[in-house]
């Protein structure tokens, strides 16, 4: 990915510059990470409405703790870290949603679209078909355990790669392996006991 | 193959590469088929949502930011202004603490002694002898070190006779 590795010369010039207190020297490095800032913000929080403020006190913080960054792991990386740990600080003062649109699809509903991805690419889904889907999965990333939640959003949403998981999160890429295969079981078990939990309630 | 096992082999499925046997047990088992039916839209909702367009930075975003923060960096922060005082604070105290101690190691006693009241009130008894001698026949005796060298010497009585 070319946001990993280690940063290249104009970069660390940006860097120091700013750990010496420069703010128009931090402007560059806001530029060059703010698209992956955002992405990663919008797919842990799922709110577009919020994703800017919450963009912009991550790089706030970035900015006053630059002076801890030492060149050891990329600084997007090191951002990425900043950026997770701050999404979760907000999400944590969230209330987890309970309810998915796929209950509230009839059964015929949820048969006709489980046999349309059987033998349909997903994009090719009608718009309430993806819908459904998103919100499904959003609300289970939302159930998951925090580790698993962030894990997964990096792998399946960020597509960031093995190896730069293990950087991010100071892991082995085996270990994240392990972790990535247990979130994603933890994940289908859980909706199974939702489906479980749902139906409960309708009767 | 067991029920356990196709679970194990979760990651196979996930990227889509379910093997010959998988699907062998899968068509034999509902508990695993309906698994791999969640997995299957799980994994269509995961790819839908990276497909997402994801929101833009405003505009001027890096530029307002950056505004921003030269604002703020003009005003000194309130950590740093604790570790200015802080700092100070623990100077200070390590300074008092120097002096504590050499207060206490130095002994009381030395040439830099300051008078005390038994300096000032043995000099004053002594004189007070001197004066009543009635006889006159004892010589007033210096005191080494208290008494001043260039001090009167009380009158002696032999110009009376």
């Amino acid at each position: 990915m070319e946001n990993s590795g280690a940063p290249v010369a104009q970069e660390i010039q940006w860097i120091k510059s700013a750990q010496h207190g420069d703010p128009e020297a931090f402007g560059p490095l806001v530029e060059k990470h703010q698209q992956r800032v955002f992405a990663l913000v919008y797919h842990l929080v799922r709110r577009r409405d919020e994703v800017e403020d919450l963009a912009q006190e991550i790089f706030i913080k970035a900015f006053r703790a630059i002076r801890s960054y030492n060149f050891q792991s990329s600084f997007a990386t090191w951002l990425s870290r900043i950026a997770t740990n701050h999404c979760y600080d907000y999400l944590r003062h969230e209330r987890v949603a309970r309810v998915s649109y796929y209950w509230q699809m009839g059964e015929n509903s949820q048969q006709e679209l489980e046999a349309n991805l059987e033998s349909l690419p997903e994009h090719v889904l009608d718009h309430e078909e993806q819908m459904v889907l998103k919100d499904m999965v959003s609300k289970l990333l939302d159930r998951a355990p925090e580790n698993d939640k962030e894990i997964l959003v990096m792998k399946e949403l960020q597509d960031y790669s093995v190896e730069e998981i293990a950087d991010l999160l100071k892991l082995k890429p085996t270990t994240v392996k392990v972790r990535l295969h247990r979130a994603r079981k933890r994940m289908l078990d859980d909706l199974r006991q939702w489906r479980e939990e749902s139906k409960g309630h309708a009767l | 193959m067991h029920c356990d096992d196709i679970r194990d082999q979760l990651d196979k499925l996930w990227d889509g590469q379910a093997l010959g046997e998988i699907r062998q047990h899968l068509a034999s088992c509902a508990a695993c088929s309906s698994y791999h039916r969640d997995l299957r839209l799980v994994r269509a909702g995961f790819s839908l949502l990276r497909q997402e367009e994801t929101p833009a930075p405003s505009l001027g975003f890096a530029q307002r930011l950056v505004r921003q923060l030269t604002e703020v960096s003009k005003v000194p922060s309130m950590a740093d202004f604790f570790e200015r005082v802080g700092r100070r604070f623990v100077y200070a105290t390590l300074a008092l603490t120097l002096l504590a101690i050499l207060a206490l190691a130095v002994p009381s006693t030395g040439p830099v002694r300051a008078l005390t009241v038994s300096d000032i009130q043995v000099p004053a008894q002594e004189a007070s002898l001197a004066n009543s001698d009635p006889m006159g026949e004892s010589l007033p005796q210096e005191s080494p070190g208290v008494a001043p060298a260039d001090a009167p010497v009380p009158a002696v009585p032999s110009e009376a006779k």
